[in-house]
C-alpha cells in the first residue's frame, strides 16, 4: 500500500476528537498561575518601579522585572543594531501592552490582583503612532536606528532587472496607494507555556504551544543566560499558529524566568484581551505602486514605495518587510523592478511572522493593478494573467530558480470551476467576479542551518515504527504526513507508525514549522532517515533470506519465496539496543542560497508555489455588504502527499484571507488596540463563507519530497485582491484598503454616484452644545479629559473576573424572593451572558446576583383571546423565536440574528433588553465617560465609531442600544410589565429606553413580562440587520410593523431604527407619510426617510454612511412586508 | 460541594462564587476536553450540553447549574460516526476548537429536526457560534451534513 498521495486521517485523529489531546494549559501538574503587568502608555519613561507590596500580596511567589534578567538582555534579531526588544521593559516603555514585570501566585486571581500593586511611575511622552506621524519632521525617535531618516528601522532599496528596458516597453500605467491592515492570528488556543525549573540540573522544561521549539530554546537560554540545552522541550499540542508562534513572543521566557525564581512549575496563558490586545499582529502595509504594462497586457516594470509599520520593535518586521517586496520581483516576467521600502518604527505593539510573511500585503496592490490595467486594456483579468504566467525552470527578477509553475492551470481551474465566463457576463447587477493570483516559496533559507533538517527513525520489534522530528505539527498535518512517508518508505501499516515531535532530547535538530518549509525539509529528512533503515533492514533480511531480491511490505522483508517480520529483523540487528532499532540521518538542502548584506537577490528555497483564486461575490448597493457566494482557490502544490490535509491548508488560509479581505482589522485608540474581543473582532464564521472550493492542480515537482511543494502560507496570498477585484466588478468601485467593510462601499458608491447629506446643525440650537464639544476635542478637550480627567473617575474594573467576589448567586423559583432581593441590592440577571462578562469591567460590581432563570412563571409565552402576545421577562431566546417564528417571524428573525445558538439557549428576553451600551470602547474597559465619570472623554468622538455609534441623538456618549428586541418591540408598540416587591408599573416601550443600554427600570423593579398588544399582532413586520459577521451586533437595523388592507393600502406604520441612535428611534415622517398610501415602493419610501434622517441625524466624522445604510435596511424591509 | 451531573455521573464538587462550569470541569473534575478560548462566551470552544442545550460553559455560572451536563469525553463514544467524519475531511487541524463544534454538532444532530437530515445552510448558521480559524468551517459542515444524512438514511 502506498500512503504518499493519498489521503489519511490524521495519526492522532481520535485523541484529537475525544478531549484527550492535552495542550499545555490542559496539564495537571500542581503549577503557579502567572500574569504579566503591561504598559497603558504607548510611550513612557519608567521613573519608578517597585514591587515590594506585590511581593507582599496572598499567594504571591515570584515577581520579576528587567533587572531579573541581564542589564542587556534582548531577543536576538540577527545582532546589533537590528536586537532591541528586551524581556521586560527597562527604563522606557514603547506601546501600550508591553511586558512591564510579571508575577507567579497560587492562583490568577492572586497574581492579577499583586499586579495592581505593582507600584510604577511613568512619565507619559507624546510619541508617534501612525506612520504618518512616525516620519513627520521632528517626530520622537522611538531608538537610535542606522538609516539617516527618524524611525526607519530599516530601508531597503533596490532596481532589480532591466528598469529602463521595461520602462521603454511600456505603453500604459497605473498608480495607487494600498492599505493591508494588521490582523491578528487569533489562533484559538492563546500563547501559553507551562514552565518547570529544576533545581538539580539548572534546566528548565518547557510545555508551550509552539511552531519552533529549536528557535525558542535558543532565545530563552540566551535570555536566562543559560545553555541551549538547558532549556527542554517537551511534547504538547499547538493550538493553531499561522507564524504566530515561530519566534519567541514574551510568554515563554516569562514562565521560565518565574519559575526560576519561584523554584515551582508555573503557567501562562495569555487571556483573549491580551492575545488580540498585546500580541504581535501582522504588519500593516501601505503599498504605493505603479504598474506598466506593454499593449499586449505584459508587466513591464514595476515601481514601489512600501511603507511598513514596524511597531515598536524589530520582531520579523525587516524580514517581513524585504520578502513583501520580493513579490515584485517573483510574480510574472517583468522587464525590471525599482523597489524602495521603509520599516517605519511606531509606539504601537510590534508587529510579528504571519502566514504569507508581507506577501498578501503587497500582492494586494499588485494583483489590484493588474485588474485596473485589464479595464483599461479591455482584456479579460484572468487572460491577463495567463499571458503573464512565470515560465517553468526558469530564473525571476529576484534570483528564484523557478522548477515547475502551474500557474496557467490554476487559473484554467478558476475558469471552469467558478463558471468565471458565464458569471462575469452575468447581466444580474451588483455581482461580480474577481481573481488573483500568487507564488510563495517551499520554506526560505533565511537563518544559518535553515538549509538543514535532521530526522530519526525508530523501529521496534515488534514491528511498530516512530518518526522522531523536533519540529511541530501546530495542526497542519506535518507529523501525520512523516508517518505517511516512513511507512511508505518501510512497507508498513500507517497504524503502526507513531510520531514523536518537539521534545529537544529525544528528538534531533529542527528548526521547525516557518516559512511554510515543513514538508519539504522534514518531509525530506524523514524519507531519507526511513529509507536508511529500509535499506538496513533489507540488508538484514537478505542475510537472514538469502536472496537480493527483497521489499518492505505489509510489515515484513519479503523475497522470492519467504519473508520475515521486521520485528525479527530488529531482534536480528547488532545495532537494536533493548529492542529498538534507531536511525538518525542529517538532509541538507542543497541549491538555495541565503540573503546576504548589500546583495538583492537569491534562490531562497528550493521549489515555488502558486495559485489563482477566484471569487463572486454580491455587493448590496443598499447597505455596502458584500457577500461572498463561491469562492474557488486553486492551487500548484506538486504532489499533494495527503490531499485531504492540503485542501485544509487551502480552505483554511483562503478562509483567512477572506476574513482580512472584509472584516478584520486591528483598531487603535491612543495606541491601545479597542477590539480586543473575538466580539469586536470581526473574523468569519460558518455562515459567513458558505462555499469556499480548494481544487489541488495535482502534478509532481521534482525538485521537492515525493513532487511536493508547499501550500501553507500560499492560500492567504490572493483573497485580499480576489475581493477587491470581484467588488470593483460587481459595482464599479475601486477600493484600494482593506478590509472591504461596508462603509468603504457606501461611501465609494456615494462618492461616485455624487450623492451628499446636509444635516444643517447651524439650524439646530439644540445640536450646537456636542457641536462645539465635538469641535473641541481634537483641539485639546480630548486629550485633557484623556490625561487628567480620567484620573477623577471612578474606576475601571480589571476585565478579569474574581468569582469569589460573588458572595452569593443564585436562581430561586419563586419571583417574591427575587423581587425581596432586588429590593435590597441585588443585582438580577436572567441567562448571565452579558451580565457576568460586562461585570468584570465595573469598578465595584454587585457581590449579590441573582437570576431569574427558574422562575417558571416568567418563562411562559402565550396568545390571549384578545389577540395580544405575553412574553415572560426569563423566556430564553431560542424559546421565543420557536413560539413567534409563524405568527410574528419579524421577533423570530431578530432573535435568529443574535450572537450564537449557545447563546439564545441561555440569553433572556429581559437580559437583552437591558443588556449594557454598545461601544467598543466602553466594553473593551477604556475610562470613558460612561464607565469612569463625566470628567472622561467619549473615546468614540476622535476613535473609530464607524460602526457602533449613534449618528441620530449622539450627546457626550455615542453609544447605542444594542438589543435587537429592543427595535422589534418598538415597532410593535410593545409594553414593558415591571414589578416590585409591593407593587407593578407598565411602561410604554418607547418610555422604557432612556438612553444607550439604559431604560427606567428602577434598582428595586424586575422586569416581568413583555407584551405586544393586539393590533401591533396582526400587522405584518419585518426585520433586517447590517453586520459584519453572522452573529455580531447590529451596525444598523430596520423594522417595518404596517397594517396594510386588500387593496394594498397602508392603514398604519411603524418604522424602527436599530443601533444609530442611543434608543431605538421611530422614523415618525416616514411613517406618517406610509399611512394611507396605496403601494408604496422602496425607492419613494427612501426619498422621505433620506429627508427625515438628514434633518434628524448628527453623525460623527466617520459615520454618516451609517444613514445610506439604514435607509438602505428600510428599503429591504419595505419589501419584505409588501412581498 | 455542589451535587452535578457530568456525563451519566454524580459528582459532588466545590463551586467558588461565580465560577464558571468550564473551570470546575476542568480544574475540579479533570475533563479537560473543555477548551476555554475566550472566556467571554464568544467562541463556542467550551461548548458543552446541559439538559441536552449547547451552552457556553466559560460564562455558565456552575452554581446554577441543576440540568445533566454532558462534555466531549461524555460523547465520544455517541459520535464515534462524527468523530471519523471530521477526521476523513480534515474537519480538524490544530483540534483546539473540535471538542466545542463536536459537542455543538451533537446537539444538532439530536434534534427532531435532523430525523430526515440537516440542510447545509441551517448547519452553518446554527454552528456559526463555534470559532475555528484552522479550517475555513467548510470540511466541519459538511461531516455534520453527511452524518445527519447517513444518520437518517439509516433510521429509515
Amino acid at each position: 500500500m502506498s500512503y504518499v498521495g493519498t489521503s489519511q486521517r490524521p495519526h492522532d485523529w481520535a485523541a484529537r476528537t475525544d478531549g484527550s489531546t492535552l495542550f499545555a494549559a490542559d496539564l495537571r501538574l500542581p503549577a503557579l498561575h502567572a500574569a504579566v503587568l503591561r504598559s497603558p502608555h504607548p510611550y513612557a519613561d519608567i521613573v519608578a518601579l517597585d514591587t515590594s507590596r506585590a511581593e507582599r500580596m496572598p499567594g504571591v511567589v515570584a515577581v520579576i522585572t528587567a533587572a531579573d534578567f541581564a542589564p542587556d538582555a534582548v531577543y536576538i534579531h540577527r545582532g546589533a543594531p537590528l536586537s532591541d526588544r528586551p524581556p521586560l521593559a527597562r527604563g522606557t516603555v514603547r506601546h501600550v501592552g508591553q511586558e512591564v514585570a510579571a508575577v507567579a501566585a497560587e492562583t490568577y486571581v492572586q497574581a492579577v490582583a499583586a499586579l495592581a500593586a505593582i507600584r510604577v511611575g511613568y512619565r507619559p511622552r507624546t510619541a508617534p503612532l501612525t506612520l504618518a506621524e512616525a516620519t513627520a519632521p521632528g517626530a520622537r525617535r522611538l531608538h537610535e536606528r542606522t538609516t539617516a531618516e527618524p524611525n526607519v528601522s530599516v530601508l531597503f532599496q533596490t532596481e532589480w532587472g532591466d528598469v529602463a528596458t521595461g520602462r521603454a516597453r511600456a505603453s500604459a500605467a497605473v498608480e495607487g496607494r494600498f492599505v493591508y491592515p494588521s490582523v491578528s492570528h487569533a489562533c484559538m488556543e492563546t500563547n501559553t507555556t507551562l514552565a518547570r525549573w529544576n533545581q538539580a540540573d539548572s534546566t528548565v522544561e518547557l510545555w508551550t504551544s509552539t511552531q519552533a521549539p529549536w528557535f525558542i530554546g535558543k532565545e530563552v537560554s540566551q535570555l536566562l543566560g543559560l545553555e541551549h540545552d538547558q532549556v527542554i522541550f517537551r511534547e504538547i499540542a499547538t493550538g493553531g499558529g499561522f507564524g504566530s508562534k515561530s519566534k519567541a513572543s514574551e510568554h515563554e521566557v516569562l514562565a521560565a524566568a518565574l519559575s526560576r525564581k519561584a523554584n515551582r512549575p508555573v503557567l501562562l496563558s495569555l487571556t483573549r484581551e491580551e492575545e488580540l490586545g498585546a500580541n504581535k499582529p501582522r504588519h500593516r502595509f501601505e503599498t504605493w505602486l505603479r504598474t506598466s504594462v506593454d499593449k499586449d497586457g505584459l508587466v513591464r516594470l514595476y515601481e514601489s514605495d512600501i511603507r511598513v509599520d514596524n511597531g515598536s520593535y524589530n520582531h520579523m518586521g525587516p524580514s517581513v518587510m524585504r520578502v513583501g517586496a520580493i513579490t515584485l520581483g517573483s510574480m510574472y516576467r517583468p522587464d525590471g523592478a525599482l523597489v524602495e521600502a521603509r520599516l517605519i518604527d511606531t509606539a504601537t505593539q510590534p508587529g510579528g511572522q504571519f502566514r504569507g510573511y508581507g506577501t498578501p500585503q503587497v500582492s494586494l496592490a499588485a494583483e489590484s493593478q493588474l485588474d485596473e490595467l485589464a479595464d483599461r486594456l479591455g482584456l479579460d483579468p484572468l487572460e491577463m494573467r495567463l499571458r503573464n504566467v512565470n515560465r517553468e525552470y526558469a530564473t525571476t527578477l529576484c534570483g528564484y530558480d523557478v522548477t515547475t509553475a502551474r500557474l496557467a492551470d490554476c487559473l484554467d481551474a478558476v475558469r471552469t470551476e467558478l463558471d468565471w465566463d458565464r458569471r462575469r457576463a452575468d447581466p444580474r447587477p451588483d455581482r461580480g467576479v474577481g481573481v488573483a493570483a500568487g507564488s510563495h516559496g517551499s520554506g526560505a533559507y533565511a537563518y544559518d542551518l535553515a538549509n538543514r533538517s535532521d530526522a530519526a527513525i525508530d523501529v521496534f520489534d515488534d514491528g511498530r515504527v516512530r518518526v522522531r522530528y523536533g519540529g511541530s505539527d501546530a495542526g497542519t498535518g506535518q507529523s501525520t504526513i512523516l508517518a505517511q512517508i516512513a511507512a511508505d518508505e518501510l512497507g508498513v501499516d500507517l497504524a503502526d507508525v507513531e510520531v514523536l515531535s518537539m521534545d529537544s532530547e529525544r528528538t534531533p535538530f529542527e528548526l521547525g514549522a516557518w516559512s511554510s518549509r515543513g514538508t519539504h525539509m522534514t518531509g525530506s529528512s524523514v524519507g531519507k532517515a526511513a529509507s536508511e533503515v529500509a535499506e538496513r533492514l533489507r540488508d538484514l533480511a537478505r542475510a537472514k533470506l538469502g536472496t537480493q531480491d527483497v521489499v518492505l511490505r505489509d510489515g515484513q522483508a519479503v523475497g522470492a519465496d519467504d519473508a520475515v517480520a521486521l520485528g525479527d529483523l530488529v531482534r536480528l540487528s547488532d545495532d537494536a539496543v533493548d529492542g529498538m532499532l534507531s536511525h538518525e540521518t542529517i538532509y541538507l538542502l542543497e541549491g538555495t542560497e541565503p540573503l546576504a548584506p548589500g546583495k538583492s537577490t537569491a534562490n531562497l528555497s528550493p521549489t515555488y508555489a502558486y495559485a489563482a483564486h477566484g471569487a463572486y461575490v454580491e455587493v448590496d448597493r443598499r447597505t455596502g455588504a458584500v457577500e461572498l457566494l463561491d469562492y474557488v482557490a486553486a492551487h500548484d502544490v506538486g504532489r499533494a502527499i495527503n490531499p485531504t490535509a492540503v485542501e485544509g491548508q487551502i480552505a483554511g488560509g483562503a478562509v483567512m484571507g477572506i476574513g482580512a479581505a472584509l472584516g478584520e482589522e486591528l483598531v487603535r485608540e491612543g495606541g491601545r488596540i479597542v477590539n480586543t474581543s473575538y466580539l469586536h473582532y470581526a473574523m468569519p464564521r460558518s455562515a459567513d463563507v458558505p462555499s469556499v472550493r480548494p481544487v489541488i492542480v495535482n502534478a509532481h515537482d521534482p525538485a521537492g519530497p515525493y513532487g511536493a511543494k508547499s501550500v501553507g502560507e500560499m492560500s492567504i496570498i490572493p483573497p485580499g485582491a480576489a475581493l477587491a477585484n470581484a467588488v470593483h466588478d460587481a459595482v464599479g468601485v475601486r477600493i484600494r484598503e482593506l478590509p472591504l467593510t461596508p462603509d468603504k462601499v457606501i461611501t465609494a458608491l456615494a462618492e461616485k454616484e455624487g450623492r451628499r447629506r446636509r444635516h444643517r446643525i447651524w439650524r439646530r440650537p439644540d445640536r450646537w452644545w456636542i457641536a462645539l464639544l465635538r469641535w473641541l476635542y481634537p483641539l485639546g478637550l480630548h486629550h485633557l479629559l484623556h490625561r487628567w480627567g480620567t484620573k477623577l473617575g471612578h474606576g475601571v474594573g480589571s476585565g478579569v473576573g474574581d468569582p469569589e467576589s460573588v458572595t452569593s448567586i443564585s436562581a430561586p423559583d419563586d419571583l417574591p424572593v427575587i423581587l425581596k432581593a432586588a429590593a435590597e441590592g441585588a443585582q438580577v440577571i436572567g441567562g448571565g451572558s452579558d451580565a457576568l462578562v460586562e461585570r468584570r469591567r465595573e469598578a465595584s460590581p454587585s457581590t449579590v446576583l441573582i437570576s431569574t432563570r427558574s422562575v417558571m412563571t416568567l418563562r411562559g409565552v402565550t396568545w390571549p383571546d384578545d389577540g395580544s402576545l405575553r412574553i415572560g421577562a426569563a423566556l430564553t431566546l431560542t424559546e421565543l423565536a420557536e413560539a413567534t417564528r409563524e405568527r410574528i417571524p419579524a421577533i423570530a428573525d431578530a432573535v435568529d440574528s443574535i450572537a450564537s445558538a449557545q447563546i439564545r439557549n441561555v440569553a433572556t428576553v429581559a437580559g437583552n433588553l437591558l443588556q449594557e451600551k454598545r461601544c467598543w470602547f466602553f466594553r473593551s474597559g477604556f475610562p470613558c465617560y460612561k464607565r469612569n465619570g463625566v470628567t472622561s472623554p467619549c473615546y468614540a468622538v476622535m476613535g473609530d465609531h464607524r460602526f457602533q455609534h449613534a449618528v441620530i441623538d449622539g450627546h457626550r456618549c455615542q453609544a447605542v442600544t444594542p438589543s435587537d428586541l429592543a427595535t422589534v418591540f418598538t415597532a410593535l408598540d410593545a409594553r414593558v410589565e415591571l414589578s416590585t416587591s409591593n407593587g407593578h408599573r407598565t411602561v410604554p416601550i418607547g418610555e422604557f429606553f432612556t438612553g444607550p443600554g439604559e431604560t427606567a427600570l428602577r434598582p428595586d423593579e424586575v422586569v416581568v413580562e413583555i407584551v405586544i398588544p393586539a393590533a401591533a399582532c396582526k400587522r405584518r413586520s419585518a426585520f433586517r440587520k447590517l453586520n459584519l459577521y453572522t452573529g455580531d451586533f447590529a451596525t444598523a437595523s430596520a423594522v417595518i410593523s404596517a397594517e396594510i388592507d386588500a387593496s394594498g393600502t397602508w392603514r398604519d406604520a411603524r418604522i424602527a431604527l436599530g443601533a444609530i441612535a442611543p434608543v431605538p428611534w421611530r422614523a415618525v415622517e416616514a411613517e406618517e407619510w406610509l399611512r394611507g398610501r396605496t403601494a408604496p415602493t422602496a425607492a419613494q419610501l427612501r426619498k422621505v426617510l433620506d429627508r427625515e434622517l438628514d434633518r434628524e441625524a448628527h453623525p460623527l466624522p466617520g459615520n454618516g454612511w451609517k444613514l445610506d445604510a439604514v435607509a438602505g435596511l428600510a428599503e429591504h424591509v419595505l419589501e419584505s412586508v409588501t412581498s | 460541594m455542589q451535587r452535578l451531573k457530568i456525563n451519566g455521573e454524580q459528582v459532588a464538587v466545590e463551586v467558588r462564587g461565580a465560577e464558571s462550569l468550564a473551570a470546575v470541569l476542568r480544574e475540579r473534575v479533570g475533563l479537560t476536553g473543555t477548551k476555554i478560548a475566550c472566556e467571554r462566551g464568544e467562541c463556542g470552544a467550551c461548548t458543552v450540553l446541559v439538559d441536552g442545550r449547547a451552552t457556553m460553559s466559560c460564562i455558565e455560572p456552575a452554581a446554577l447549574v441543576t440540568g445533566e451536563v454532558e462534555t466531549i469525553e461524555g460523547l465520544a463514544e455517541e459520535i464515534r460516526d462524527l468523530r471519523e467524519e471530521f477526521a476523513d475531511r480534515g474537519a480538524f487541524q490544530c483540534g483546539f476548537c473540535t471538542p466545542g463544534q463536536l459537542v455543538r454538532a451533537t446537539a444538532l444532530l439530536r434534534a427532531e429536526a435532523a430525523r430526515s437530515g440537516l440542510d447545509p445552510e441551517v448547519v452553518r448558521h446554527q454552528m456559526s457560534g463555534n470559532i475555528c480559524r484552522c479550517t475555513g468551517y467548510q470540511a466541519i459542515v459538511a461531516a455534520v451534513v453527511e452524518v445527519a444524512e447517513r444518520r437518517a438514511g439509516g433510521a429509515a
